[in-house]
């Protein structure tokens, strides 16, 4: 069953002299409980593909469907909260609120989407305990190593309960040891709770683990290759 | 590629936060520059409408004089005492008077007053009264009449023409009693002068207090109260006993003190105001300098001694100053000068209130120099002690801690 | 939670903080301070207006304050005076007979209000007998004792004691004079008073004058509390007549005009004080804004609406300048509190003050509302200081805040 459906869709940067085609007439579907990379290059135009599925980038052309709804169709204020309440995100860097604990971070997003207090705490500290941190509940940002973060960025994603879970190159900052307890515990949850991960990547590692890879070239793709 | 050069396009690599500063120094130089112009405006004022119309910037008096204001204590005025006083440049006017009290009354009514005889002439150079005059006329060298406040006159039901009688105590203990029609009626801004003045020519006063050829005040004018001290130290050296010297900050100390009290004032509420703008710029120089902690480690490393780091930041600090006290005055001047030549008139309780405590109700502006330069003065000051933040903290810097920011 | 991450935010950056934090403490501070020392001043001199020189309500014969003549008495006060001073909230009732006139001593004479009292009566309504600084007030000196203020006790140069003569116009029109003896010299802090205020006794005075008996020129009333004056005024207005009842507001307008106009000078000082601080907080919210750049757009990414985020920086704004706010008040109030009980000694300027009724020892006053209207000026200048960045903010563009480099 397809989540998402996205029909020719096209993404041109006029913003300079030269006019850029960063997204060059795509069609993807994707299904429930995938496990896929989007690889490529610098200038492939994985990051623009990735902001236009997230909503973060309006499409030139095309449409993108999430669960039957025009993503594009939506006003701006809608398609914030549509996000809200649709899409988790775990990027590169900054996921988290440096003000925040870790059970904090995970609490935020659901008091933006209006959970009362007692739920918000139980969830929190469920999603945390998944992702094994447990123990750090109670720590900031700054006391925590660039993988755990990354793990807090993941949990906050899942509290949302969103329908698909966007990474933007979530383990370009870790080392190999952080990478492969990342990727353990996206894997596990995926095949556990049947969450859907896209990501968008350079490393082999992650493309390793990849149920699907997808690459493109020049804003095309060059090829979808399912494991 | 001098350091004031790199300083000056330095403030503009945020050019946002740099209006915004010079913007708070803008607003400070103009509101200080302003209310210290206006309290000094309204300063001279006070001080000439006291000054100009009564006390004289100098008098000369017999020595006991001030601390027993009684006929007795009067005095011949010679040519010798005249030349003395001549000697000085900066004395451009001279009035003898004959300063008593009396009893002042009309058929119904009667009020204590203060009679001053004078030479109309000289006396109308110094204190202008003849522009005061709102009924009838001036008087005269040789006129038998009398001019009075109006609010006299209005207590006594008394106009021009009308007789008044006056009942005082003369030289040596002798009754003091005449008749004088009434020549004019004048009206001062001030009302303690138009409740209680009466003028006559100085020979009928003379006669009237039996003191023939005798003055209780030799009154001397400068050019304004910025002239009056050298003035007074020239004649200091000359006038002595039998004779005293007073400027009028002696004699209307009530007056200075108000003015004292007044500016004190003031100053404490400019300070607070450049307090809270010199936080401000401090703010902004932390930030400039946390910004760029790194490109300052990348300076010394490749070089550049740290002094003439610390004379950049400097240099920075003092533009964003210069900038906003230059545009802030620039901006205070026609201000000013609009209302130097059209002070602010108060009217209705405002003016009662004013005229209640012996001043004139007007807010009139002060051009001087001072005025302006001071805000000069204690921006800048303010942006030396600023500085030192900047200054320390590029001489502590640590290189490489700088350069992993 | 927007307010738990918004107070936290503001720590982030302690040094900056900090400095904005200080700028609006001392500002505040320093308005609190200078308002509750304006209203300690004014309300001082409202005070001693009240008990020393006006009373709360005064009677007169309606033509007798336009006229100031003799003949405009109040016939039978004494039986007035005696059945207001049953009504309640009355503290106290005196009758007066007034007449301008001149006092004079060997040296020299003045014009002065001569009141004629009964020292028992006067001393419930006015608190003169208690400000005697030589001498008694009316007991020692058995036949004509005069009490006068000190200033003109120096003009006149006499002292307890003395020998004075007080000349005046009586019921007929005739010249008449009199013999005083000094029985006590009083100072109030405004000199102007003590300069022209004579206070002999009702029966002294109604001889020289031949004021027929029961009569005097002016009832004056001390009620327990300002609250009352009016409605005891009301009440006495019902059965006086024809004559003027006034309260001390209606004859001295200016006075609690001043109290208004200083109340909103202060107003006006901690407004500018605010405004000053106002382009120091919106620098520091610019700079705050651009260090979370990256931050907001991932906030705005999640989906964290934008009137969220526009709302976070207006908290963070508010929370920052409330604390330098509250911190400022609560200094400000302390320090005032302090000096509601200890003088603020400004003897320096106590001929300058005391000339314009103002006493040279100051208590300062806190009011409750003043504290409030200030909490919500310092709310409304974080909200508007923040307006600009939190604009700014809500435009960044989440894709492009995430860009890496």
């Amino acid at each position: 069953m397809n989540i998402i459906e996205i029909k020719d869709l096209v993404k041109i940067y006029d913003s300079t002299e030269i006019e850029v085609t960063a997204v060059n007439h795509i069609n993807l579907n994707f299904e429930k409980g995938e496990f896929s990379a989007v690889v490529g290059p610098s200038g492939s135009g994985k990051t623009t593909f990735l902001n236009l599925l997230g909503g973060l980038d309006r499409p030139t052309a095309g449409h993108i469907m999430i669960d039957g709804i025009d993503l594009w169709s939506l006003k701006s204020r809608q398609i914030t909260d549509f996000r809200l309440h649709n899409i988790g995100f775990v990027f590169q860097s900054y996921n988290l609120l440096p003000v925040l604990t870790a059970k904090e971070n995970v609490e935020f997003i659901m008091h933006l989407q209006g959970w009362p207090k007692a739920e918000r705490e139980k969830r929190a500290r469920e999603l945390l305990k998944a992702v094994g941190l447990g123990d750090r509940i109670n720590s900031r940002p700054n006391k925590l190593s660039g993988g755990q973060q990354q793990r807090v960025a993941v949990a906050r994603a899942l509290a949302s309960k969103p329908k698909f879970i966007l990474a933007d190159e979530p383990t370009a900052n870790l080392d190999s040891h952080s990478t492969e307890n990342l990727l353990d515990i996206m894997e596990k949850l995926n095949r556990e709770e049947g969450i859907t991960f896209i990501f968008s990547t350079h490393d082999a590692r992650v493309v390793k683990k990849a149920h699907r890879v997808i690459t493109l070239e020049d804003g095309k793709v060059l090829s979808d290759e399912k494991k | 590629m001098n350091i004031t050069v790199i300083a000056w396009r330095n403030i503009w690599r945020n050019k946002r936060r740099t209006l915004i500063t010079t913007a708070s120094i803008f607003f400070g130089v103009i509101f200080a520059a302003v209310m210290s112009s206006m309290q000094e405006g309204s300063y001279s004022k006070m001080i000439d409408n006291v000054v100009k119309f009564y006390s004289g910037y100098l008098q000369i008096h017999q020595e006991d004089y001030w601390e027993n204001k009684t006929i007795n204590n009067t005095f011949v005025l010679t040519d010798t005492l005249l030349q003395k006083v001549h000697q000085s440049k900066e004395i451009i006017g001279i009035s003898p008077r004959l300063e008593s009290f009396a009893l002042a009354s009309s058929d119904q009514l009667t009020k204590g007053a203060v009679v001053i005889g004078i030479d109309p002439e000289r006396e109308n150079k110094i204190t202008n009264t003849e522009k005061w005059i709102v009924r009838g006329r001036y008087i005269h060298h040789g006129d038998k009449g009398v001019i009075m406040g109006n609010e006299l006159a209005g207590y006594l039901h008394l106009d021009v023409g009308d007789t008044l009688v006056l009942l005082g105590m003369g030289y040596h203990g002798v009754n003091a009693a005449g008749k004088y029609s009434i020549t004019g009626i004048f009206k001062n801004p001030l009302p303690q002068f138009n409740k209680s003045f009466v003028y006559m020519d100085l020979n009928l006063a003379q006669d009237l207090y039996s003191a023939p050829n005798r003055i209780t005040s030799l009154v001397l004018m400068v050019k304004d109260h910025y002239h009056m001290p050298p003035a007074k130290k020239a004649l200091k050296s000359f006038i002595r006993s039998p004779y005293r010297l007073m400027s009028w900050d002696e004699m209307e100390p009530e007056l200075v003190q108000m003015i004292a009290s007044d500016r004190m004032g003031g100053k404490f509420m400019k300070a607070i105001l450049y307090i809270v703008i010199a936080f401000g710029i401090l703010g902004t120089v932390i930030m400039m300098f946390s910004e760029r902690k790194r490109e300052l480690g990348v300076m010394v490393s490749i070089g550049m001694q740290k002094t003439l780091l610390a004379g950049i930041l400097f240099m920075e600090t003092f533009y964003i100053g210069l900038l906003g006290v230059t545009t802030g005055i620039l901006a205070t001047i026609p201000i000013t000068t609009w209302f130097y030549h059209h002070p602010i008139r108060i009217a209705g309780e405002a003016a009662k209130a004013f005229l209640d405590m012996g001043i004139e109700p007007v807010f009139a502006f002060s051009l001087m120099p001072p005025v302006f330069y001071n805000q000069a003065l204690t921006v800048f000051i303010l942006i030396i002690i600023i500085t030192i933040y900047p200054v320390v903290k590029t001489f502590r810097l640590d290189i490489s801690n700088a350069l992993r920011t | 939670m927007l307010i738990q991450v918004s107070w936290r935010n503001i720590w982030r950056s302690r040094t900056r903080s900090l400095v904005v934090l200080t700028a609006i403490t001392l500002g505040i501070m320093a308005g609190v301070f200078s308002t509750a020392f304006m209203k300690g001043m004014m309300d001082k001199r409202v005070e001693t207006a009240i008990h020393t020189e006006l009373s709360h309500i005064q009677i007169h014969d309606s033509l007798f304050r336009k006229t100031a003549e003799l003949r405009y008495y109040m016939p039978g006060a004494d039986v007035l005076a005696r059945k207001i001073d049953t009504l309640p909230h009355v503290e106290g009732v005196t009758q007066r007979i007034i007449v301008q006139s001149m006092i004079s001593s060997a040296e020299t004479g003045a014009g002065v209000k001569i009141m004629g009292i009964r020292p028992d009566d006067e001393k419930k309504v006015t608190d003169i007998a208690q400000q005697m600084v030589e001498g008694k007030y009316f007991e020692g000196i058995k036949r004509n004792p005069v009490v006068i203020g000190q200033k003109l006790a120096h003009k006149l140069n006499v002292r307890v004691r003395s020998k004075v003569v007080i000349t005046l116009q009586d019921m007929d029109n005739n010249l008449t004079a009199g013999a005083f003896r000094v029985a006590g010299i009083y100072k109030t802090s405004n000199t102007a008073y003590d300069e022209s205020n004579v206070f002999v006794r009702y029966e002294d005075l109604a001889r020289l004058t031949d004021l027929p008996a029961g009569a005097c020129h002016e009832i004056a009333i001390r009620v327990d509390n300002d609250l009352n004056t009016v409605s005891v005024q009301q009440r006495i207005k019902k059965t006086t007549g024809s004559l003027e009842v006034m309260s001390w507001k209606e004859i001295s307008p200016e006075l609690s005009y001043i109290t208004v106009v200083m109340d909103q000078y202060m107003y006006i000082f901690i407004l500018i004080i605010l405004l000053a601080l106002l382009f120091g907080i919106i620098n520091t919210m610019l700079m705050v804004i651009l260090e979370r750049h990256k931050e907001i757009g991932m906030l705005l990414a999640i989906g964290m609406s934008r009137t969220r985020i526009f709302l976070m920086i207006i908290i963070e704004t508010v929370l920052l300048s409330l604390t330098g706010g509250i911190t400022g008040i609560i200094l400000g109030t302390l320090i005032s509190k302090y000096f509601e009980y200890h003088y603020i000694n400004l003897s320096m300027f106590g001929k300058g003050l005391e000339q314009l009724g103002f006493s040279s020892l100051v208590n300062t006053s806190i009011d409750p509302e003043m504290v409030v209207s200030v909490t919500i000026m310092v709310i409304f200048t974080g909200i508007i200081a923040a307006i600009y960045p939190a604009l700014k903010a809500i435009k960044y563009d989440p894709a492009e805040a995430l860009r890496i480099e």
